[in-house]
């Protein structure tokens, strides 16, 4: 294998931002431009002060530029993610959220936490869902076992964080549990 | 902790010995005992070492006995707390605990065959979140500049006495958990303007 051993394992958190970042998020633009062409597809037209849905990398060029302000996606605020953290809390499963939502939230808290609202709130409310969460799939580490595991709406980074070590871990359950299969014996050495 | 022939891991584990008793004379090998008798003679009691073991066993040369680290004595302790005994010391240098205990388990037929697994698969499900745990830990520890975590002297105690196999988890959740906590942490503001 050519890549790195550290890359070997799963994908770095900057994939998994990278990717996200080509989800649509609603803009309001500060510059007119035509449609244009990109690789991923054509966005556009501009048309201030009409809001228009572009991916979140182009989002955060704009903004940065102080071109656009972006329009936060309806979950990231602070009702809806004390709602989820109260739920996260109090239920032994994990709430639902977006798969992706880790890394937008992070995007766009970075660059335009000036078009949310209270948005040092929704970072901490963000932070205690993180560790709620995290205890939980902590607690799933004893229940592993060599077949399956199932932890619904897990998200995409919660997946990666533990992906290396639950497959590995599983891998040496599968070794450690006997097969009842009398013909191997034989066909070991 | 794989079968392939490659399997460096494998090798070592192969390495533990295990007390034969053989049921025949043999002739000429008296040098594997170390000792001065120049045969191997039949009830005899020799270490030998797994790989060797093998091919001793099946071909009904000689008998073996379950070898200390998986002993009564090792199992109750397991049993009554398996976070608290020290794997790597029951096995030597390379201290592949789990990978011996699976040579094992192969070795042996049926009930016993099945007493080891279970031995193995609870030993290893009941350290594991203390393993994650510890690692997860570390990772937080050192992106904030170390600090007095960890001089406890429990969990001292159980990370070194970690098996092998333990160990590579242990470093797979460190390293995975440091590097989401990093990326957490930085503002990619500066790059990206």
């Amino acid at each position: 294998m050519a890549l790195p051993p550290p890359l070997r394992t799963s994908v770095t958190p900057a994939e998994l931002e990278l990717i996200a970042c080509e989800q649509l998020v609603d803009i309001i633009p500060l510059v007119a431009m035509e449609r244009t062409a990109f690789i991923s597809g054509a966005y556009g037209p501009l048309r201030p002060p009409a809001k228009c849905k572009v991916p979140i990398w182009m989002a955060t060029n704009l903004k940065l530029k102080k071109k656009c302000h972006i329009v936060p996606p309806d979950w990231l605020n602070v009702d809806f993610l004390q709602d989820r953290l109260t739920r996260e809390t109090s239920q032994p499963e994990f709430s639902e959220l977006p798969f992706r939502f880790a890394e937008v939230a992070k995007v766009i808290l970075d660059v335009a936490s000036d078009d949310i609202s209270n948005p040092e709130k929704v970072r901490s409310l963000l932070q205690d869902i993180r560790e709620a969460r995290q205890a939980k799939s902590r607690d799933g580490v004893s229940k592993l076992d060599h077949s399956e595991l199932s932890l619904p709406n897990l998200c995409a980074m919660e997946i990666n964080e533990i992906r290396p070590f639950f497959v590995r871990s599983m891998g040496v359950l599968t070794q450690l549990v006997r097969q009842p299969d009398p013909g191997r014996m034989d066909q070991m050495e | 902790m794989e079968d392939d022939y490659y399997s460096v891991e494998s090798i070592l584990a192969e390495n533990q010995k295990i007390q034969c008793q053989f049921k025949i004379d043999i002739p000429d090998m008296g040098h594997l005992d170390g000792g001065n008798e120049r045969d191997i003679k039949a009830l005899s009691k020799i270490q030998i070492p797994m790989w060797m073991a093998y091919i001793l066993i099946y071909s009904d040369y000689a008998d073996f006995t379950i070898p200390l680290p998986f002993s009564a004595r090792v199992r109750n302790a397991l049993n009554a707390e398996a976070r608290s005994v020290r794997l790597s010391g029951l096995v030597g240098q390379g201290g592949l605990w789990y990978g011996f205990g699976r040579m094992i388990m192969r070795l042996l037929n049926d009930i016993p065959a099945q007493e080891v697994s279970d031995v193995l698969t609870k030993t290893f499900r009941s350290r594991l979140p203390e393993v994650i745990d510890q690692a997860h830990h570390f990772a937080a520890a050192s992106g904030s500049g170390g600090g007095a975590i960890g001089s406890d002297e429990a969990t001292m105690a159980f990370r070194e006495g970690l098996d092998g196999t333990e160990r590579d988890l242990f470093m797979l959740a460190q390293e995975n958990a440091r590097r989401t906590k990093r990326w957490y942490e930085t503002s990619e503001k500066a790059r990206r303007s």
